[in-house]
């Protein structure tokens, strides 16, 4: 290979990683550039009529949730870190375990639980009368219900990381200085963990302006839901872009918010004259109200939801109704998010292969680029691509490629942040040597690179594969039609209200979930 | 763990995965895009009524004809935007609904063609037809009142204007406002009473639903069935499949604004056009003429207790007779052009 050839090859990377990058960040700046050419009448018409009610619904859930995983997941990180009892480190892990209910699922458990005549309704009769009704899974309450169940595990993990990262010395600093117990606890403790935990919200918020699965089950408006029923509904797609901007600014500030305080929540004095708090043990009484607390909130995010799936799932298997049409749906899920996963990893490889070797400005703004889709919930991601497809590849519209690109969009982000560490923990020495000892560029990559990072690869397609075959609103709005997956069958199944048949897709999801779960928690457990 | 993790993952694979994906990703992107059907005499209907509606009518014309028939199913506006993005590239034939409304507007984005009226003279009539014959009416379909019979006295309701009375505070279940059908029952109330006091109805009853706002007209029968409303606003169907399927049910239907003077039922109907674009003119007009003969009227409309438009078909005879009640006097060609309207109207009152 001549010298001319050799320096070829990075500059056709950089290109590359720059065509990609402007590729994912393409729907992004179009759904930008639709709301912000939208006629001023439309704004103003959404102003007068939508908008508020959609910022105050949108606004009390996320405040609602973020008390609600603030009380959880400190509380619980608290007793795991801070005491001694039976069963502490199966508890660690377990209460991390709601992270492998999708949104949808857990909605739609709660649909039927909570719904009239279910189950919570039966035991809440025979102690209050025959007459007395619980309240409506379809409320306010229903969906920060759902929504904290299913989310403080993201609060917990940061919240029981900080506390094992604290500084015992500083809490017995302040008890020498004659603070009592909870003033350690308010005046020196919390403020400590204050970062973690406002990355953890932040994150939560992320996730609960972003959702769709449950607000649509329970049939909550937010921007989310309101951005479907425009794309569904309406001819006219410019309040779709204009409610969507709306949602992405959200977003946007949900995500820059979580990287800060996360950056920040690493700031603790760790080394030196660091010591861990020792685990207090606890007596017969104060390890069974623990258990009972813990296994209260662990059945009702995990345990008796998908108790209750396998109930179905099984109960369906009995009836004969688990036909050839289900592994079509599994078949449709697996293809799908297959080619998608392989096609993020093919075209994040360039962008974190030059962020991490050559980090010039340009790469790490490309690289920042391919995170768009981290603000790109799944209606406003689909309603860019269908725009952008039906304008510029019409003759895609209403084929799976444009699901793919959904899903590489939305999805590349999570996928980068498993490759990027791989290739940062390889020292770029060894691809030095390897080019010293005459191998070309193409060569090293080969044959040095590719082996060592293949692992954080695999462990990255692993993760976007799972995270597409959980993906709703998205495949919803972009599928080919009567082109179902596992995802859109528990949600049509579910919002008809057939809640045995929706089961089995969604037992499977759960399962699906749990190696995406271990894989993040494996990058995540100890530094979180 | 880091490292435990990449060896444990990297066993797990062949060292030669990127290949081999790669490979994969090929050969599914070859599957992925579709192939333009190729046999002479198959049909792809485009289809907003529910599959289960559908199919076996098809199936029946299948069976008969010897014409192969590709059903995609899925929402009407959904499909709107879907032929009108696809132009000329579209595969589509037929294009059948549940709303005159989407057809006119399918009419006027000029997606469907013309037909010859001869075709339907004595079979369809007029009023349920486009004046240059581009849709054509298949089944009638109304907006009722259904109510559950223990918690409410059907002399309290005579008008739909009733359920915007306050005492009916959360109790009322409506369908959102995606729903085609609630936007042309908007859109006759609006054309009849005009737009201040269709938008006061309108508010009135948003404030009654509460939350109760529903995206399936199956659960505001269920809901009202098991008491958890009162009173709901839907099709007339779904009320007599209900009690078809339980007949013990505490519900029961209710024409509204029966009274001399009043609007009369709102009416909609499910119908047909055939696609602009396509080169199947022959076989779909074939099929139009299956769907309006009594046997494929019957079916069509048994299929779902809807009514007949055919005149010489008689209506389930479950359901109260055709002639019974006065219905509208809102042309359906209306519906297309008042719809924008009516959805400004509708996001205006803030209904969901």
């Amino acid at each position: 290979m001549t010298a001319a050839a050799r320096q070829a090859f990075p500059a056709s990377l950089s290109f590359l990683g720059i065509t990609v990058a402007g590729l994912i960040f393409l729907p992004l700046a179009y759904i930008i550039s639709l709301a912000v050419s939208t006629q001023p009448a439309v704004w103003t018409r959404l102003w007068q009529t939508r908008i508020p009610e959609l910022l105050w619904n949108t606004a009390t859930l996320a405040g609602g949730v973020a008390i609600g995983t603030l009380i959880l997941g400190v509380s619980l990180a608290w007793l795991v870190v801070r005491l001694e009892f039976p069963g502490r480190r199966f508890w660690e892990w377990a209460l991390v375990l709601p992270l492998t209910m999708p949104t949808y699922v857990l909605a739609y458990v709660y649909s039927y639980a909570l719904g009239i005549g279910g189950p919570v309704e039966h035991i809440w009769q025979r102690v209050a009368g025959p007459q007395s009704h619980v309240f409506s899974p379809q409320s306010y309450a229903g969906a920060t219900l759902v929504m904290t169940l299913d989310t403080f595990p993201l609060v917990y993990l940061l919240a029981r990381a900080a506390l094992l990262n604290l500084n015992v010395s500083f809490e017995e600093v302040a008890r020498v200085c004659g603070l009592t117990r909870l003033g350690i606890i308010f005046r020196v403790t919390l403020p400590l963990l204050r970062p973690a935990l406002v990355a953890g919200l932040s994150l939560v918020m992320l996730y609960v302006v972003s959702d769709f699965g449950a607000v649509s089950l329970l049939r909550y408006q937010t921007f989310t839901y309101a951005v479907y029923q425009q794309m569904t509904g309406r001819y006219d797609h410019s309040a779709a872009a204009v409610l969507s901007l709306i949602l992405v600014v959200f977003a946007l500030i949900f995500l820059l918010a979580e990287r800060w305080f996360r950056r920040r929540s690493r700031f603790y004095q760790t080394t030196g004259r660091y010591r861990a708090a020792p685990r207090k043990p606890c007596g017969l009484l104060g390890s069974a109200a623990i258990t009972v607390y813990l296994g209260t909130i662990f059945g009702c995010a995990f345990l008796l939801p998908a108790l209750l799936l396998l109930k179905w799932t099984l109960a369906t298997i009995a009836q004969g109704t688990l036909d050839s049409r289900f592994w079509g749906f599994v078949w449709n899920s697996a293809m799908l998010s297959g080619v998608a996963a392989t096609a993020a990893i093919l075209l994040g490889t360039p962008l974190a292969y030059l962020a991490t070797r050559r980090s010039a400005r340009l790469n790490v703004l490309c690289l920042q680029a391919a995170y768009a889709g981290y603000v790109l919930p799944g209606p406003v991601g689909a309603l860019a691509i269908l725009l952008l497809f039906s304008q510029f590849a019409p003759f895609l519209y209403g084929t799976v490629v444009i699901l793919i690109v959904a899903y590489v969009v939305h999805f590349l982000p999570a996928g980068l942040q498993t490759m990027e560490p791989a290739l940062h923990q390889l020292t770029p020495t060894l691809e030095e040597a390897a080019r010293s000892l005459g191998a070309s560029a193409m060569e090293t990559i080969r044959r040095i690179t590719l082996p060592l990072v293949q692992g954080g690869f695999v462990a990255a397609w692993v993760l976007i594969f799972l995270q597409c075959m959980k993906e709703l609103p998205a495949t919803l709005l972009l599928r080919p039609v009567g082109f179902d997956t596992l995802a859109v069958r528990v949600w049509l199944e579910a919002s008809e209200e057939y809640f045995q048949l929706a089961a089995p897709p969604a037992f499977l999801i759960v399962l699906l979930s749990l190696p995406a779960l271990l894989l993040l928690l494996a990058r995540d457990w100890r530094s979180a | 763990m880091a490292t435990v993790q990449h060896t444990f993952l990297s066993s797990l694979v062949h060292r030669s995965w990127f290949p081999l994906a790669t490979a994969l990703m090929l050969s599914v992107i070859d599957v992925a895009i579709p192939m333009p059907a190729t046999a002479a005499d198959r049909l792809v209907v485009y289809s907003g009524r529910a599959e289960r509606l559908i199919k076996p009518v098809l199936d029946a014309f299948q069976a008969t004809s010897g014409v192969q028939i590709d059903l995609l199913s899925s929402g009407t506006t959904e499909l709107v935007n879907r032929l009108h993005a696809e132009g000329e590239r579209t595969p589509a034939d037929v294009f059948i609904t549940n709303d005159v409304g989407s057809l006119e507007h399918a009419r006027a984005l000029s997606l469907l063609q013309p037909l010859d009226g001869k075709m339907f003279d004595g079979k369809i009539p007029e009023t349920f037809r486009s004046p240059d014959n581009s849709w054509i009416g298949l089944s009638g379909r109304f907006w009722i009142v259904v109510y559950n019979t223990t918690l409410v006295n059907p002399a309290d309701i005579t008008s739909l204007f009733d359920l915007a009375d306050p005492r009916w505070r959360g109790k009322i279940a409506i369908p959102n406002a995606g729903s085609e059908y609630l936007q042309a029952g908007v859109s006759v109330i609006k054309a009849t009473h005009g737009d201040q006091r269709t938008q006061q109805f309108l508010e009135g009853l948003k404030a009654n639903a509460g939350t109760q706002v529903y995206g399936k007209s199956s659960q505001i029968v269920d809901a009202v069935a098991k008491g958890q409303a009162a009173i709901g606003v839907v099709n007339h169907y779904y009320v007599y499949r209900h009690l078809e399927s339980q007949p013990g049910a505490p519900i029961a239907a209710l024409m509204p604004d029966q009274q001399e003077g009043g609007m009369g039922a709102i009416v909609n109907a499910a119908g047909i056009g055939v696609v602009a674009r396509s080169r199947h003119t022959d076989l779909a007009r074939r099929l139009i003429e299956f769907l309006i003969s009594p046997q494929g009227q019957k079916m069509f409309a048994e299929l779902n207790k809807e009514y007949p438009l055919n005149p010489d078909v008689p209506a389930d005879p479950a359901l109260p007779p055709r002639h019974s009640f006065r219905t509208s006097t809102v042309q359906l060609v209306r519906l297309g052009e008042l719809r924008e309207p009516t959805m400004t109207l509708i996001e205006r009152v803030g209904l969901r």
